[in-house]
């Protein structure tokens, strides 16, 4: 802001959700040509511990270039990297408007909020998907090598944090899981940008439909079955509707109308047992990062509470039951 | 006995949090925070009672669950399969005083491993599906609840 000046923070309070960054809620104030101005504003701190361990330069430059592309995403502002300024590392966005939720959209909204939000839920996903990342800066999230890598990148990555976070702990299912992921890995049919967290619950809306999706600090590149699986899994689900938006085969048909791409049913049932094996390892990463003091958030804790959902849904797809 | 005891303890930490903490907090966050914390010292109350009773059924079942596949006999594991070392890692584990859980688990883990690639004989994933089924199921009583909404 080179012509602002006399800047001034009002009414900063720390808010609740977005558990992998310190989120905080603010108006900034400041003189612009003579002009008093304010807006409302959101600040994302690193936390000293939590659910995932993140580059939140690699975030902003994310949602800035998600900005650029005009998809539905807060205006990202001002990163600073000087951990000497705040304590760690913090970026600065417009706070957006809209209501959001913790997991399947809300059974008690007016159904045509529903629908508008399940159709920009999916024409969201789709203008992701749509995009080249060369265009928008975006190797810096690491391209795969070619198209065998997705689920062999991704499976290594969360076997990896399952072994360092299991605290010694051995989980059958998980074991089993990873040994299947392995096992049978499949092969995209385009390298596509990732959100790695897509799904009800990251994204503010009203009844006009979606405002802003939100948490892009697991973007990367890979398979674009990786957002519809984890966005359809059970777990984010409320009975037979995904995400709580739409009945799950509803879901998949509007998907493959607006994409103009057939849904791979192997490589989505693949992405759905990644995306419970994921989940699962989240919650033992949170645990283990109370257990070691390295985050007091009392949510943490009850991470373990979610287990017995996401380990029995992978025995379903497993046949271990 | 030492009174209190430790469930009045929790019992007594909790109306702590809610009548001389909370009416100071102004913060939504630390308020979420506070209640996040009574919830943490309910399920503590409910783990101290149950947790017991729920390693010890875990530990029965995988020694039964093993001591049944050992009864089956090699022929159900094949050489290949890698489950006869940990049929016997599972066995020394099970004879130990007292037993150790986490060798158990591991070989739990290599059996259930075996079932999901499709590696293991049919009677033995059968014994295998069944403690999975019954683990599970004493997990949600143990731990079936949700988030506390933060």
């Amino acid at each position: 802001m080179p012509h602002a000046s006399e800047h001034r923070v009002v009414g900063l309070k720390r808010i609740s959700g977005g558990s992998s960054r310190e989120t905080y809620a603010f108006e900034l104030e400041w003189i612009e040509g003579g002009e008093k101005r304010r807006r409302p504003m959101i600040g994302r701190r690193d936390p000293t511990g939590g659910l995932l361990k993140s580059d939140r330069e690699r975030e902003f430059k994310v949602i800035d270039a998600m900005h650029r592309a005009g998809l539905k995403v807060p205006e990202p502002l001002f990163l600073e990297l000087d951990a000497s300024v705040m304590d760690r590392p913090f970026f600065i966005m417009e706070r957006a408007a809209g209501q959001t939720g913790m997991g399947a959209f809300p059974a008690a909204e007016a159904e045509s909020t529903r629908i508008k939000v399940a159709e920009d839920f999916i024409s969201e996903l789709v203008r992701l998907q749509s995009l080249d990342y060369r265009e928008y800066g975006l190797e810096i999230l690491g391209a795969p090598k070619n198209l065998e890598e997705p689920a062999r990148i991704q499976t290594a990555h969360w076997n990896g944090l399952y072994e360092s976070d299991r605290m010694g702990e051995h989980y059958p299912i998980l074991t089993a899981a990873f040994a299947w992921l392995k096992a049978n890995p499949v092969v995209s049919d385009r390298i596509v940008i990732v959100h790695g967290d897509y799904r009800s619950g990251n994204y503010l809306y009203d009844e006009n439909g979606i405002i802003a999706m939100l948490d892009w600090e697991m973007a990367h590149l890979g398979d674009p079955m990786e957002d519809l699986g984890w966005a359809s899994m059970l777990f984010w689900g409320r009975d037979e509707f995904a995400g709580g938006l739409l009945e799950r085969e509803e879901f998949y048909h509007l998907y493959e109308d607006k994409s103009g791409h057939p849904i791979d049913r192997k490589r989505l049932f693949f992405y759905q047992v990644l995306g419970n094996a994921k989940m699962a390892v989240i919650c033992l990463t949170g645990i283990r990062d109370f257990v070691e003091r390295r985050t007091s958030d009392a949510v943490m804790p009850f991470l373990e509470l979610l287990l017995p959902q996401l380990l029995g849904d992978l025995a379903s797809q497993l046949r271990l039951v | 006995m030492l009174r209190p005891t430790l469930n009045e303890l929790i019992s007594g930490m909790q109306r702590t949090i809610i009548e001389a903490l909370m009416p100071e907090l102004t913060s939504p966050y630390a308020q979420n925070q506070a209640i996040s914390a009574i919830g943490m010292l309910t399920h503590a109350a409910a783990v101290l009672d149950a947790a017991p009773a729920y390693d010890a059924a875990e530990i029965k079942d995988l020694r039964a669950t093993f001591g049944a596949i050992k009864r089956l006999g090699d022929k159900h594991l094949s050489k290949k399969s890698g489950l006869r070392g940990a049929l016997a890692r599972a066995t020394r584990a099970s004879v130990r005083t007292p037993p150790e859980r986490r060798a158990l688990e591991a070989a739990m883990a290599e059996f259930a491993t075996a079932v999901a690639l499709g590696r293991a004989d049919e009677r033995v994933a059968r014994h295998i599906r069944g403690y999975i089924g019954r683990h599970l199921e004493r997990s949600r009583i143990l731990l079936g609840g949700t988030l506390p909404s933060a």
